[in-house]
């Protein structure tokens, strides 16, 4: 690393990595303080990773999280996975309107969002719950899978599909022995992500979730107004290394699969 | 219809019905009237909620909400440039670990960082004890659940944002345009000035949109660093349709905010090109 030559953005950049990590760690070394007041350091202990999982309301938050992202995981694939395929060959205008569509959700504030569909329900007189939670996550999750899957089919050369029909494949044979393969890894990291997101969202939940459902991170959200206390350590630490892990996969999946494929296909897709 | 358009009609009618229709609806509904005690909806057409957003009260929680975006911004810029920069004149390895290390923390989970960001602003956290060992404070630092905090936590959640942009935008320059430019006689500012700044200037622009809307209609920050009152646009609207239930104000000040933000990006379109020009 070329420190004497950068001085002053090595100092600030430092600094920076500073500032986004160390309160991180504050929070997990908190999780282990046997300090209840965490005025200072008592030493370690599980005690409050026992309690947080001890917590039936946490668990049964996590529960219910955990159903929601499956569903929105679930749900969401099938719309992306059939809107790229026809994005790829479809005429340039109705792809360029196509990606507005799918910019404008990603880009939407989501409080306006989350505003729009919890009116919508009203509207219609469609109690709020669990069905919505699922719906709204759906919907910009379906935008963030469309613009991954976007990507690592532009990876993907159309030439490999010409050769594959010209050696005698039919548009099936095609379409399962090359295209899907070569879609695959990106379905498996957009899946991740579609995870992860709705694993972690707020404020669609807090719209949508009505009296009957409660997410971790609502649980959270509820917790840290009022409070710090060890327990919300544990389950953020907790947290933490769950997300952490999970986009770890994805990212070494990723770059596990771009070696592989390396020279066979090009690589693309960060 | 060709066999290959049939691949659109699932994305396309879900879009239509959960993200077109709502905001139509939102549209519709800023333009009617409520009756808080009946709950009856009337449509008058007018402009009422419109009006009434220039109520002191709110018209000052827009310009607020202007206010911290725009510094948020200019913070995140002010400190992922170098960070940007120093990343890309590395080597592929270290750049690919601090490159990690910058986006890691935003995977984590959005509340975890927030509530680790209340954990450091407190008065007698971290930072309230180094402030007031090193003396630069007499008592306490007070910054929790004030604007400043909503600014700092916004930093801290955004700063990934504006550091990829630039960092992709920056990371192109061979180190032998650097080089030229130092051969040439150009000193440490001049370099910075008319070589790294013009060639980071499209990595900005990219970052400053992204922090900068996501910024304005944020709702978690100011909700739990800014402690909870209506501090921002996103509070007023949430607080509207989830609390006082007067939708049709909830919907004008929606549909204000989505015409500030349209109203910044063609701004900032139209600076760029004339930027291009002259």
């Amino acid at each position: 690393m070329n420190l004497r030559r950068h001085g002053f953005v090595a100092l600030v950049s430092l600094f920076a990595l500073l500032f986004l990590w160390a309160p991180l760690a504050m929070v997990s070394a908190n999780a282990f303080n046997r300090n209840e007041l965490l005025t200072g350091w008592d030493g370690a202990t599980l005690q409050w990773f026992r309690e947080a999982i001890g917590d039936a309301q946490i668990r049964d938050a996590l529960r219910q999280t955990l159903i929601i992202c499956m569903l929105c995981t679930a749900l969401t694939l099938p719309l992306a996975i059939s809107a790229v395929l026809w994005w790829r060959g479809a005429a340039r205008r109705a792809r360029r309107w196509f990606d507005v569509l799918v910019y404008l959700n990603v880009i939407l504030p989501e409080v306006v969002f989350a505003s729009a569909m919890f009116l919508l329900f009203v509207r219609l007189h469609v109690s709020t719950g669990l069905v919505a939670v699922v719906i709204g996550h759906s919907v910009w999750n379906t935008a963030f899978a469309i613009l991954i899957l976007q990507a690592r089919l532009s990876a993907l050369d159309p030439a490999l599909e010409e050769a594959a029909a010209d050696l005698g494949a039919n548009t099936w044979q095609v379409f399962r022995r090359v295209t899907v393969p070569g879609l695959l890894p990106g379905v498996l990291v957009a899946a991740l992500i579609v995870f992860t997101f709705s694993f972690d969202d707020v404020v669609t939940s807090f719209f949508l979730a009505g009296s009957q459902v409660n997410t971790l991170p609502l649980v959270l959200f509820g917790l840290i107004r009022f409070h710090v206390t060890p327990e919300i350590n544990a389950i953020g630490a907790l947290v933490m290394i769950f997300t952490a892990s999970v986009t770890l996969v994805a990212y070494v999946v990723l770059s596990r699969v771009n070696k592989i494929r390396r020279g066979a296909l090009p690589t693309g897709l960060a | 219809m060709r066999p290959r358009t049939l691949l659109l009609v699932p994305s396309l009618l879900w879009f239509t019905a959960f993200f077109v229709a709502p905001l139509v609806l939102v549209l519709i509904h800023s333009f009617g009237r409520m009756d808080l005690v009946t709950f009856e909806m009337r449509f008058d057409w007018n402009l009422q909620n419109y009006r009434n957003i220039l109520d002191p009260i709110y018209f000052r929680t827009l310009l607020r909400s202007l206010a911290l975006s725009t510094s948020t911004t200019i913070l995140c810029a002010l400190v992922g440039l170098p960070v940007a920069y120093f990343i890309s004149r590395q080597n592929d390895r270290w750049q690919r670990g601090l490159l990690v290390l910058v986006i890691v923390p935003f995977w984590t989970s959005f509340v975890v960082r927030i509530y680790a960001m209340v954990n450091a602003l407190e008065n007698g956290g971290p930072i309230d004890t180094l402030a007031r060992d090193l003396h630069l404070v007499s008592g306490r630092i007070n910054v929790l659940y004030t604007p400043k905090a909503i600014a700092i936590g916004m930093l801290y959640s955004y700063l990934p944002l504006m550091v990829l942009p630039i960092y992709v935008a920056l990371e192109r320059i061979h180190p032998s345009v650097l080089d030229a430019a130092s051969d040439l006689g150009a000193n440490g500012w001049q370099l910075f000035r008319r070589v790294i700044l013009p060639l980071a200037v499209p990595g900005l622009a990219a970052g400053a949109v992204i922090v900068g809307i996501s910024a304005t209609g944020e709702y978690v920050i100011p909700e739990i660093l800014g402690g909870g009152k209506t501090l921002m646009l996103g509070n007023v609207i949430a607080d509207q349709f989830l609390n006082v239930g007067d939708y049709p104000f909830g919907s004008a000040i929606a549909v204000s905010l989505l015409l500030v933000l349209t109203l910044l990006l063609l701004v900032g379109r139209g600076t760029q090109r004339m930027e291009a020009i002259t």
